[in-house]
């Protein structure tokens, strides 16, 4: 038990690490990775989502009938991004506007749907939180190594939390700006992906 | 916390009336056994199966398209849960399977080498796909990644070669082929194939009126495969031993190699497969689909009507011959001597047919022993009329009637049929066709001290094959060209005693191109003869539309040289159910011409069996060559002469009716088949390597 | 009218929903391998976005608001976009089969397109009149059909490259979508 709890946990990590290996949530990860501090915030945001809405439909997936089980799962998916917007509201109202639009978006964000789908609706509620953490926390990491290499050379700061640059490069340094543009995030996205593909897979 | 409950309940509600008041509104009937298939499928929405996921797949097999079996990842057990919601039988329809059209050859390597592309798709996108074969095998392999079955494999000569035994028939190869080069057929569906214009054909396969893919069969006679090479020709050809005697051979004259040197010998190599088939004791086994359960009557055992039973039987359907003469063959067993084809192998051939399930009366006649009205209270649901031509046209001059005139077709219909006829000493054969070669050979082997054959132009223009006039030339027969019968004179038993001719000079070219005879006046001449057989020509005998009693015949309608009208794209006669092809519908013609025309005739009567529109198939090549195919000169061949037919000596044939020509050896067959230059539509190999290879390498 | 125009404008070029504002990823590397594909789900969004733009403004406006619960927007408007999909699947498979077929299986990967709730909340967000909304949903929208044709444009060509492994696929598609936001930046400072 522990040990398939540990398989469901760590494949999250590295195995299925999105969005490298499941090739979902591409949205965010293009638009919240200025600084690092979005990164984080967003992964946290995502796995709380992620992990209650796994809990949840995993509670009730005997309940919720096949044929409206979309409708459900956005339901549920939907009342925790609230849940998560007001929390944001209420405790980290900076990161909250720097996020902006993208936090109500977690609802399609096509991660805590698809593990609904492909995961909690079939699994026990113990394994569903696993598959949510590890997923989640993945995601998190992911969404921080590529914010972390774009705001080092995009602005020459590394932000973690609270909105003053943690460290920051030497003056001399001059930022590399295309990697907080758009184009710099599809560019700096697709080169880790190539990386990652480069470390082979599993 | 009231007005939030509120308005998610108000919005929830909203959005559920209006939803299933949509559902109700809008409502599609969908077969509940949709579902149902659904359910028992596996679910896996891989695609395996050729259709976009299992609801598609499902809603086929219930609309009837897609059989039980469609399933390939969910097998036999899927498969019989299917057939169980559907309430049929497992394997009822046809297995497609996979095959590919362009053989490809070492082309492959020599023409598509594109540096740095592996991908079919993306060549065709940028380049058409071609560098110059607009129609081949790319030869990169998208069909080999598409199989996820493991089926398709890039051969040692770079075209995908087919496991049969892996392939499922889902599909996938022939989508990810941008050229539509790799099909995924039935059975039926390849029997009922027509060349089309954007077919990868080479000039002889365009030119065959079989439509027999020359090629290929070659090619695998090249290989020692003889028994695949048996069974390409019979996609085509029900009569390949016969048509590898009788054959005019006309895709020899288009043959890219004769261009530059002699043809290859086809119709030889096709006599050596089949008649290495007849020699090993062992017929090949030939696949039929499942019944239909529709039955067809052909009137007529002849070549069309063998060739359209063939394939009527061998796409499921039950077919009757109703044959007017006391055995089948029609002019193969009466028209052609002995001496060309023997009815022994005639004999065999026709068994083999016949071995498939088709029933076969002879000894009756239509019109007389049955009618239309019969055939349709047997229920028979189409009728394929091949009557054949055999109303021989008469010379129409003063003294045709005496005693010892014969006309061509009854002459030989009747030694066939071991009649015994009074013979004279001498005589003249009118015509210049191959009823008249025909004729006189038959009459020198009868014991004929001399034979004339007088002919109204000159050699050059002789319709006869080429290889008749010289086997008869090296027989003895004398030609007496440029004259024109005027009168057979007769003594006072009415016994014939000459011929009286008028010489001929050529004039202007006629429509035809043949130079028309002129009679040059004042140069009447006898011939001493004492037996007269005028062989120019035949008519089809359509005495059955008068005596037939049904009044239904009165529609079908004739044309002025008395053959059976019909739309020559679908070979449709004026009454629907009836279907028409070889001589009874062209007037005489070609023995390959009749099994085309009845391959073509069974195609129609599957599409009117199936209640769909009788069409022609589209971008049909019938008799139209493909412009570009056509080549002027052949680069690169090395000249080597063609292999001899062997026959046997002329003092042997002389005396008795043993076939004069012989098979080639399995050395020669296999040297001649290294001379084919393995077109397609416009590539060929040539006997020196090529060019590119020798550069790559 | 002078503004819709500079409206419609800045949506399509300047804020494309695609490549400056990040929204409609997945669709936008799912559907663009074939240029076919492409065209459909950039008709299918066209077509529910605006009359998604135009629902939830209404919701918006004369719920939302008056009854002062507007922290329920995400998940309001998530439900009748849903619905609204559902619905507008129903209805074109009853009365134009033919637009059926040919958008209908794009239909259900709408739901989860971000851009289509992205832009309704844009809408509210920047406190867009009705028609104004209606205008930036169509003009959102023609804009990610825009991008999205061109990038399966280009796509289609990529087969033809000999792309080193590790970049195939997603990552040479992402790098591609780069540099077409690229061309595109260059329309700032248009309007």
């Amino acid at each position: 038990m522990a040990l398939s709890l540990t398989k469901e946990f760590t494949k999250g990590l590295w195995a299925e690490i999105p969005p490298f290996r499941l090739v979902l949530g591409l949205c965010p990860t293009l638009a919240v990775t200025k600084s690092l501090e979005n990164g984080i915030g967003m992964g946290i945001a995502l796995t709380f989502v992620l992990v209650c809405s796994n809990l949840f439909i995993s509670l009730l997936r005997n309940i919720i009938p096949s044929k409206v089980r979309i409708a459900c799962f956005i339901v549920v998916v939907a009342t925790f991004v609230t849940i998560v917007e007001l929390l944001m509201q209420a405790y980290t109202y900076e990161l909250f506007l720097t996020l902006g639009i993208f936090i109500p978006l977690i609802v399609v964000n096509c991660i805590p749907l698809g593990r609904a789908e492909a995961f909690a609706y079939k699994n026990g509620p113990l394994s569903s939180i696993a598959d949510g953490l590890g997923l989640g926390i993945g995601y998190g990491l992911s969404l921080s190594a590529l914010a972390s290499v774009r705001e080092i050379l995009g602005n020459g700061t590394l932000t973690v939390w609270g909105g003053t640059p943690a460290f920051t490069m030497s003056p001399d340094f001059l930022p590399f700006k295309f990697l907080l543009t758009a184009p710099g995030a599809f560019v700096g996205l697709g080169l880790m992906l190539c990386l990652m593909n480069l470390i082979g897979k599993k | 916390m009231i007005p939030a409950l509120l308005l998610m309940l108000g919005v929830g509600g909203v959005c559920g009336i209006v939803l299933s008041l949509a559902s109700k509104i809008f409502y599609v009937y969908e077969d509940p056994r949709i579902a149902m298939v659904e359910g028992v499928l596996a679910g896996a929405n891989c695609g395996g199966c050729g259709y976009a996921g299992c609801s598609a797949a499902a809603s086929a097999v219930v609309s009837g398209q897609a059989p039980a079996s469609v399933c390939v990842v969910s097998g036999k057990t899927g498969a019989e849960a299917v057939a169980k919601v559907m309430g049929v039988e497992v394997g009822n329809a046809e297995a497609p399977l996979s095959y590919n059209m362009c053989e490809g050859g070492s082309r492959a390597a020599d023409k598509y080498h594109y540096m740095g592309v592996s991908s079919c798709k993306a060549m065709a996108v940028v380049f058409g796909g071609k560098r110059l074969c607009g129609v081949g095998c790319i030869g990169l392999g998208d069909c080999v990644k598409a199989c996820v079955f493991g089926a398709v494999k890039i051969g040692p000569k770079g075209y995908p070669v087919v496991d049969d035994e892996k392939c499922v028939g889902c599909g996938a190869c022939q989508k990810a082929c941008p050229k539509n080069i790799i099909e995924v057929k039935t059975l039926s569906e390849r029997l009922m194939k027509f060349n089309q214009k954007n077919d990868p054909l080479a000039p002889c396969a365009q030119t065959c009126p079989a439509e027999i893919n020359i090629p290929l069969y070659i090619n695998q006679l090249k290989e020692g495969k003889y028994k695949e090479a048996v069974r390409t020709i019979r996609l085509r050809n029900p009569l390949p031993l016969a048509c590898g005697r009788v054959c005019p051979h006309p895709c020899e004259d288009e043959c890219r190699r004769g261009i530059e040197d002699e043809p290859v010998s086809i119709n030889q190599l096709k006599r050596f497969v089949s008649d290495y088939e007849m020699n090993s004791g062992s017929r090949i086994p030939i696949t039929c689909a499942p019944d239909t359960g529709k039955k067809i009557a052909v009137i007529g055992g002849g070549p069309s009507g063998l060739s359209c039973a063939f394939f009527l039987r061998r796409i499921g359907h039950q077919v009757d011959i109703f044959e007017a003469m006391p055995k089948l063959g029609g002019m193969l067993r009466y028209g052609i001597p002995e001496y060309r084809l023997p009815k022994k192998v005639l004999d065999w051939e026709i068994q083999g047919i016949l071995d498939l399930g088709i029933k076969s009366f002879c000894y009756v006649k239509f019109g007389v022993d049955f009618g239309l009205g019969s055939l349709m209270a047997a229920g028979y649901n189409a009728v394929f009329l091949g009557v054949g031509a055999w109303e021989d046209f008469s010379l129409g001059i003063e003294g045709e009637n005496l005693e010892g005139c014969f006309t061509g077709i009854n002459f030989l219909q009747r030694i066939s049929g071991g009649e015994k006829i009074k013979l004279g000493r001498t005589a003249a054969v009118v015509g210049g066709g191959n009823t008249a070669v025909d004729c006189a050979r038959t009459l020198l082997r009868l014991g004929l001290d001399k034979v004339y054959m007088v002919y109204r132009r000159t050699r050059k223009e002789m319709p006869a094959n080429e290889v008749e006039i010289i086997a008869s030339e090296h027989e003895g027969i004398e030609f007496v060209f440029l004259a024109a019968p005027t009168r057979v004179i007769g003594d006072d038993q009415n016994k014939v005693t000459h011929l009286e001719y008028l010489k001929m000079q050529l004039g202007e070219p006629d429509k035809s191109g043949r130079r028309r005879p002129e009679p040059v006046e004042g140069t009447e001449t006898l011939l001493a003869v004492d037996m007269v057989i005028s062989a120019i020509g035949q008519s089809p005998d359509a005495s059955f539309k008068k005596q037939d009693p049904q009044p239904r015949m009165k529609e079908l309608e004739l044309t002025k040289w008395n053959t059976i009208d019909n739309n020559p794209a679908t070979l449709q006669s004026s009454i629907p159910y009836i279907f028409t092809a070889g001589d009874a519908a062209t007037g005489p013609s070609l023995v390959v011409e009749a099994i085309g025309g009845g391959r073509r005739a069974a195609r129609s009567i599957d599409l009117f069996m199936k209640g769909k529109a009788v069409e022609p198939m589209k971008d049909s090549l019938q008799k139209k060559r493909i412009h570009e195919s056509i080549f002027t000169h052949v680069d690169g061949v090395k000249k080597t002469p063609r292999a001899k037919m062997p026959e046997i000596s002329v003092n042997e044939r002389l005396d008795s009716f043993v076939e004069v020509d012989l098979v080639l050896p399995e050395v020669d067959a296999q040297k001649e088949a290294e001379r084919c230059l393995n077109c397609c539509r416009i590539c060929y190999n040539p006997d020196t390597d090529f060019p590119m290879a020798k550069k790559a390498g | 009218m002078g503004d819709l125009f500079v409206l419609v404008i800045s949506c399509i070029f300047i804020n494309n929903i695609l490549l400056a504002q990040y929204l409609g990823n997945c669709p936008f590397l799912g559907t663009s391998k074939k240029m076919e594909t492409a065209i459909g789900m950039a008709m299918a969004v066209i077509f529910v976005l605006v009359l998604a733009g135009g629902l939830t403004w209404i919701l918006n406006e004369y719920m939302l608001k008056p009854m002062d619960v507007v922290y329920l927007q995400t998940l309001s408007f998530i439900l009748v976009i849903a619905a609204l999909v559902q619905f507008v699947e129903m209805f074109l498979k009853k009365s134009i089969p033919a637009l059926y077929g040919s958008l209908g299986i794009y239909l259900p990967l709408i739901t989860t397109n971000c851009a289509v709730l992205g832009v309704c909340l844009i809408n509210i967000k920047e406190e867009y009149t009705f028609i104004e909304s209606l205008v930036t949903s169509f003009a959102y929208a023609a804009g990610f059909g825009l991008a999205l044709v061109l990038f399966a444009g280009v796509r289609e060509r990529i087969l033809l490259a000999r792309v080193p492994k590790p970049l195939q696929d997603v990552s040479i598609g992402l790098i591609t979508a780069g540099i077409i936001a690229m061309t595109f930046m260059s329309f700032k400072g248009m309007v």
